[in-house]
């Protein structure tokens, strides 16, 4: 009842407001110049950090100087590599691999966020790693399984995992490079904190064959979901060594985003139902308890009432998830809110007060976060729908106008005036500019269908890379996934095809052999893993229906979804 | 780093103009509210621009804004407020969710909002509604010119003779205005009458009448007695009594329901034309509203429409425009001669083997002449169908080429007479195919039995297309034939019409599969939500009234010649080097069931992240696969649509097409994992010929070709084999010489070693006679000190001894004084002092030195230390 309550004046107050759009799209946007604008925006920024703030970890853009702010890492420089290659830029990229190469060193005594160490560091060391051969980089004999650079971000997740024991398999949220964790060191974790690994980690374990860094991985996954809330839901923190929750509101933003993300693009990346299944078990809860009218509320991880009627700037990556499980069009119409709160203000204020339409108190900040972008990004490959492309515009434009200084881009301390704070975060040139720049370049090797792709003869056998499809951590760092299947290539699975082709130019004899053999593989792949098929099982059991279709699948887009562009929306029929 | 810059934040910059300075629109990039309502004081139209400097949208309505401006300056005020900066007047008073926002006044009137396209005709049509809500209508002609209109016309009729102003008339002039407010697209148009002759054309006989003209249903006159007359009560009565025979959709962009309401109320017919709202006339807008009015027309009305238009055309010399007169007429033309007989014709195939067959439905038409009997169609006599055949025959080509899948008409002239035209529907039959589709079963059966009853000409008479009975075909058209007018009222497939101006929403039509290459923008589609099916007006046709109409009756009749449409995706690449084919809607019969080889097909979609994932396996599975008998393909069925039983409702499904057995396809199992062992085996499971048959000749030669082949891989593999040994030995070399670089580091590190290992022992010598020295320094040192304390103690001593001195001398002296030898004991005395002080510097003297040499002891000492260490 309460939750009714509080819908009524909400979708009022949307119907009012529905007519947002100006309708222009009349022509087509001039997508060249607005990725050379993006690309400009790039170089001003990056040129200033590194002469004004390298090899601290970020730039301040009003002070033009420099700062550590999540270790000593010239972060900065770490996560903008890839986008270096994704500009085209390769001698660029090549300089900086060296730089780091000499430069970065982990072996020091600071306290740094095992979860933000992860997504930048590691994940930024393994993409360059992975791209460093299309940058033109000359590779070593065992490349993609050996490297510089991938011994480098091994080093770096090594460091974090002291934090993973505990008795849960939960991490701690902070450790140090050097000494392990801290005593006396909170045990209060963030959910995303806990769930944000396996994506880094198990491209990891593939390419240098340790399984430890899956492993933990997925046991801090497995622990997450087993201390789930009865209606399916999970909070924002909870302590890793009693598991309960310390802050129980759930909801698809900040403090838990990268966890949901991380269970899609684990499955996509690993081919694992179990994450999957995972994922469409929480869907189901935060379709149930937390949307409201395409947006998507905070609740009570137990009781599923209502806590906080707020839109955050985080959860802008939701449209962009829903779209890669082919739920596009949800996506497109809670993206369509989303784009109204960047209308009014120039940026997404890191809480909006939905029922109020307007920013939350303290919270009026836009660090020039990447989500909104990255949706429109994973939407336009979708839809091809120019309002998107509208989105990509009015960033640019606003953020030029806006946070543009001398120095770089400074983070808006506050959308309602625009004032500007000393800070440029290294997100900004990992995500929003590399999610802006695909955006306005729909011919760039990252968005390779698979008609592209290189053939790499490593000492362990062919493989096939870089050929699309390629998973961005929630760091913007892709990782392409054909390299997952290039080094732990199993040897057995290689004789086996052979056998195979044998059997192919000599069909008649063993036919019948054939024939019983395909399902008893299946189930001999699907018992390898038998803590794998149990919980897969479990999850099952409390859906109560047995699926018919593969987990890992997209639906086919509606007939509906023709003419689904330009701000239009079908209702379901059912 | 200072702790200080971290508190270290910036205001905004301060705004600056938005519009350069020489613009025709006044910029108040501070916000001056204030201002701006003064300024509206002085001007009859002012237009609003409220914008914020950092919105992309602002910035791409301001050279509209701008150009609109231009045109219209000298008319109206336009005013541009920066409603976004916080110290703005603007800002605080109005609060904007989105931007910008743009409002007009007429004088006191306003705001009304205008909400349409950020196009700069749009919104200069809408700024001149604004000048101009009423329409003066002054004579008769123009009247009935303002009556055709397809767009609701109100009319009011006010008597100016004696009084300045008649009462209400300034109530109707607001209610002209308050409809802009409610309807911004500005589809009902207000006229006013002044002249009481012309009055009575519409029957208003009081001076203060309102009149809405309607043209399927009766029109209507505003009830004073049961409304009150108000401008609010005036614009609602017309906006709920208009007429919608057919609208404009106009989605503005934002998130909206708009297609999805219309497109719920039954199948829907939208039609893309390019518009220009400025335009003084529409020709084929005229036509299309002309279709729509005898679709709409139901027999009620009938009566009055024809009266109104033929008075219109008696008066055609007093238009101006000749144009829309002569259009008029041609347009009118269609619809009465209309298909006077028609029948059906089999084309003869240039191609024995194919399955196909193109079967046209062949019209005579007659533009002059006698007109046909409306109710019925008769048959043709053979001397006109073969007249027609004779014509149709030489266009023959046009027809044989194209293997279509839907209706394609065309006109052609006759040779024969320069008054008739045929036209030819025509549609490829696939007879292969038939078997597989089911669900348009209806359609397609029924020229099957035609082919049955004339099997001999079939087979034999390839060379001449054949008359068919046209009863077996399309058995309804001869109804549907008949006319259009009142058809919506006559069919259980009423059609709702939209216009759409293909210069905004041109990208609709391309979703619904219009080609891009066209240069006219025009473009008809029918959708009907609840079939999750489309009908697309043949491109090659021009957008005309009668292919309108065709098409409409075709979609009308009970068993619709219409085909669904299919998109297909003009963007794909095809390269020979690919491994996986990619497959279009176009190409996927020729790929998939026409080839002669095993054909594996991936249903994908781009931003689909599982298909996306595995790429890679389908890229190392065509590159594994002989070629010659395998064909490992794929098709994005979000750009191609497929005919339904080739339909999933997943993606990846992957399809195996066993080469002999196309029609039985298999899909792969969604509960394995997609790798390329199991694909392996899935294909070998279901690929399996029909080998159990003793070995024939043909058979042995099929089983050398098949071992060639797998000699032909073991030899690729062996290739690969070898490039991977190589990439070992690279891998070995790598590691010998980073071995050897280990080791000759190591060497060098053992030297180093070494050599640190001496400089260390030396440099513990060194520390060890530095220590040694340092000690005996130190001894000296302490000597030197008690030295001197003895040397102190001694001069303290002589000092003591000279003051006695100087006092034994000074009693002395006294004594002396006495006595007479004083220049004696005076000299004595003398020496005797310079003796003492001379002593004392000495003393001085040494006590320095030794400190000097005291702290170059202790820095020696710490030097050597230094290098100990």
């Amino acid at each position: 009842a309460a939750m009714q309550r509080f819908l009524g004046p909400l979708l009022c107050l949307w119907a009012l407001r529905l007519p947002a759009g100006g309708g222009a799209a009349a022509r087509g946007l001039d997508v060249a110049s607005y990725r050379e604008r993006v690309r400009a925006m790039f170089y001003h920024a990056y040129e200033h950090y590194l002469e004004s703030a390298f090899p601290y970890d970020e730039l301040r853009p009003l002070t033009c100087d420099g700062q550590d702010t999540w270790g000593s890492f010239s972060l900065t420089l770490i996560d903008a590599l890839d986008t270096l290659l994704i500009l085209g830029n390769v001698s660029e990229f090549q300089r900086v691999v060296n730089v780091l190469q000499e430069g970065v060193d982990f072996d020091i005594d600071v306290n740094a966020s095992v979860f933000e160490t992860n997504i930048r560091v590691v994940g930024g060391l393994l993409s360059a790693h992975l791209l460093s051969r299309k940058a033109g980089i000359e590779v070593e004999a065992g490349w993609p399984c050996s490297g510089p650079l991938l011994r480098m971000a091994e080093e770096a997740a090594r460091k974090l995992l002291p934090a993973f024991q505990t008795p849960t398999g939960m991490p701690y949220g902070t450790v140090n490079l050097l000494h392990g964790v801290n005593p006396g060191e909170t045990p209060v974790t963030c959910t995303a904190g806990i769930g944000t690994f396996i994506v880094e980690f198990a491209t990891l374990s593939h390419l240098t064959g340790d399984p430890v860094f899956e492993d933990v991985a997925r046991k801090a996954l497995k622990a997450l979901w087993k201390n789930r809330s009865d209606i399916g839901l999970v909070g924002n923190h909870i302590d890793v060594i009693t598991a309960k929750w310390v802050a129980q509101d759930a909801g698809i933003g900040a403090g838990v985003d990268s966890y949901f993300e991380y269970l899609v693009k684990g499955a996509i990346l690993l081919q694992d139902k179990e994450l999957m299944s995972m994922f469409l078990e929480y869907n189901k809860a935060i379709k149930n308890y937390t949307k409201f009218d395409d947006w998507y509320l905070w609740v009570q991880m137990y009781k599923g009432t209502v806590s906080m009627p707020v839109f955050q700037s985080l959860e802008a990556y939701w449209p962009g998830l829903q779209s890669l499980i082919g739920d596009v069009d949800n996506a497109m119409r809670t993206f369509l809110n989303y784009y109204t709160v960047w209308k009014q203000f120039g940026g997404l204020p890191e809480f909006y007060n939905i029922p109020q339409g307007y920013t939350v108190d303290k919270r009026e900040g836009y660090p020039l976060r990447p989500e909104l972008i990255e949706s429109a990004m994973y939407l336009y490959r979708a839809t091809r729908d120019p309002t998107l492309l509208e989105l990509g515009r009015d960033a640019v434009e606003s953020i030029e106008k806006i946070s543009k200084v001398d120095c770089g881009f400074a983070t808006i301390k506050d959308l309602r005036d625009h004032r500007l704070d000393n800070r440029m975060e290294s997100f900004f040139l990992a995500e929003t500019i590399k999610y802006l720049y695909l955006l306005f370049d729909p011919d760039n090797f990252i968005h390779n269908d698979g008609s592209d792709f290189d053939v790499v003869v490593t000492p362990y056998g062919e493989c096939v890379l870089n050929a699309g499809g390629y998973v961005f951590n929630t760091e913007a760092h892709p990782i392409d996934p054909a390299a997952l299947h290039c080094c732990r290539k199993r040897r057995e699975e290689q004789w086996e095809v052979e056998d195979l082709m044998r059997e192919f130019y000599s069909r008649k004899k063993t036919k019948k052999f054939t024939l019983k053999r395909a399902p008893n593989h299946g189930e001999k792949e699907s018992a390898k893993d038998p803590e794998d098929a149990s919980s897969e099982k479990a999850g099952e059991k409390r859906s109560s229906k047995k699926s018919s279709h593969s987990l890992l699948s997209c639906p086919s887009q509606s007939f509906n979804s023709k003419l689904a562009v330009l701000g239009q929306v079908f209702l379901d029929n059912t | 780093s200072c702790s200080r810059a971290k508190d270290v934040t910036m205001p905004a910059k301060l705004p600056v103009n938005f519009f350069s300075t020489r613009s025709p629109v006044i910029d108040l990039f501070r916000g001056q509210l204030d201002y701006a309502d003064q300024l509206r004081q002085d001007s009859e139209i002012v237009l609003y621009f409220f914008y914020a400097p950092w919105c992309g949208q602002s910035i791409a309505a301001r050279e509209e804004i701008e150009h609109v401006a231009s045109r219209l300056s000298d008319q109206v005020l336009f005013v541009a407020v920066n409603c976004w900066w916080n110290q703005g007047k603007c800002r605080k008073q109005k609060h904007f969710f989105y931007f910008p926002v743009i409002h007009l006044y007429h004088r006191s009137f306003g705001p009304i909002e205008y909400k349409g396209p950020m196009s700069a005709v749009y919104i200069e049509k809408f700024v001149r509604r604004v000048m101009t809500p009423l329409l003066y209508i002054s004579s008769r002609s123009k009247l009935l010119d303002f009556l055709s209109n397809y767009e609701p016309g109100v009319v009011g009729f006010f008597e100016f003779n004696a009084s300045p102003q008649p009462p209400g008339y300034l109530t109707f002039f607001t209610s002209a205005l308050h409809s802009l407010k409610k309807d911004y697209l500005g589809t009902i148009r207000f006229g006013v009458v002044t002249d009481k002759r012309v009055a009575e054309e519409i029957s208003l006989v009081h001076s203060g009448s309102v009149y809405l003209h309607r043209h399927a249903n009766t029109s209507l006159i505003y009830p004073k007695d049961i409304m009150n007359f108000t401008a609010e009560n005036i614009c609602k009565w017309a906006l709920e009594n208009r007429e919608m025979l057919i609208r404009w959709l106009r989605p503005h962009g934002g998130k909206s329901l708009l297609l999805n309401n219309e497109l719920k109320k039954g199948p829907a017919l939208l039609i893309f034309i390019p518009y220009d709202p400025l335009a003084e006339i529409h020709p084929l807008l005229d036509e299309i509203t002309k279709v729509a009015l005898e679709y709409h027309k139901c027999n009620k009305s009938q009566a009055a429409e024809p009266d109104l238009q033929h008075v219109g055309e008696s008066d055609s010399p007093a238009f101006d425009s000749s144009v829309t007169d002569a259009h008029l007429k041609f347009s009118e033309t269609f619809p009465i001669a209309k298909y006077p007989c028609c029948n059906t014709v089999v084309l003869p195939q240039w191609h024995s083997i194919s399955r196909t067959h193109n079967v046209c439905e062949l019209c005579v038409n007659q533009t002059l002449g006698v007109k046909p009997n409306k109710v019925h169609v008769p048959h043709c006599n053979f001397l006109e169908i073969e007249a027609a055949l004779d014509s149709f025959y030489l266009q023959e080509h046009t027809f044989f080429q194209v293997i279509s899948n839907t209706i394609e008409c065309s006109n052609f002239l006759s040779f024969y007479s320069p008054f008739s035209y045929y036209t030819a529907c025509c549609r490829t039959v696939n007879r292969h195919f038939l078997s597989l589709i089911s669900s348009e079963k209806t359609i397609f059966q029924t020229p099957k039995v035609a082919f049955s009853s004339h099997g001999k000409k079939d087979n034999t008479q390839f060379s001449i297309p054949h008359i068919e009975d046209r009863n077996c075909f399309i058995p309804d058209l001869n109804i549907s034939s008949t006319n259009i007018t009142g058809l919506s009222c006559r069919t259980n497939k009423t059609l709702n019409l939209y216009l759409l101006d293909s210069n905004l929403f041109w990208i609709y039509a391309e979703r619904l599969g219009a080609s891009r290459s066209t240069h006219f923008k025009e473009f008809a589609a029918i959708v009907d939500l609840k079939e999750e099916v489309h009908y697309v007006l043949d491109q090659n046709q021009s957008l005309v009234g009668s292919t309108l109409e065709n098409f409409i009756k075709n979609f009308s009749v009970l068993y619709s010649p219409l085909k669904r449409h299919l998109v297909d995706d003009p963007s794909a690449h095809f390269h020979e080097e690919h491994m996986v084919t990619e497959v279009t809607t176009n190409t996927f019969h020729e790929t998939v069931f026409l080839s002669a080889k095993n054909v594996l097909l991936l249903y994908y979609a781009q931003w689909c992240g599982f298909c996306a994932s595995l790429n890679h396996i389908f890229i190392q599975l065509a590159r594994l696969l002989p070629p010659d008998s395998f064909t490992v393909a794929r098709i994005d069925v979000t750009r191609n649509d497929l005919p339904w039983e080739f339909m999933t409702d997943r993606l990846p499904t992957i399809l195996f097409f066993p080469h002999q057995r196309k029609e039985q396809s298999v899909k792969f199992p969604e509960d394995f994992s997609v790798n390329l062992p199991n694909l392996l085996k899935f294909i070998l499971h279901h690929s399996s010929l029909s080998s159990s048959e003793p070995c024939t000749k043909e058979c042995l030669h099929k089983e050398s070709v098949l071992q060639q082949g797998h000699i032909s891989h073991l030899e690729r593999e062996i290739q690969k084999l070898r490039s991977e040994i190589s990439a070992l030995h690279q891998a070995h070399d790598q590691l010998e010489a980073q071995l050897s670089e280990a080791r000759r580091e190591e060497q060098r590190l053992q030297q180093q070693k070494h050599t640190l290992e001496k400089q260390h022992k030396t440099l513990q010598l060194h520390s060890e006679q530095l220590q040694a020295t340092y000690d005996q320094k130190n001894q000296e040192l302490l000597e030197m000190a008690e030295k001197l304390q003895e040397l102190a103690d001694a001069s303290e001593n002589l000092l003591k001894e000279n003051a006695l001195l100087r006092i034994l001398v000074a009693s002395r002296g006294g004594k002396l004084q006495n006595k007479d030898e004083i220049k004696e004991s005076l000299q004595s005395e003398q020496t005797l002092s310079e003796d003492n002080d001379i002593s004392l510097s000495t003393a001085t003297a040494a006590l320095e030195e030794k400190r000097i040499d005291n702290i170059d002891t202790i820095e020696t000492e710490h030097s050597s230390g230094n290098r100990t260490e």
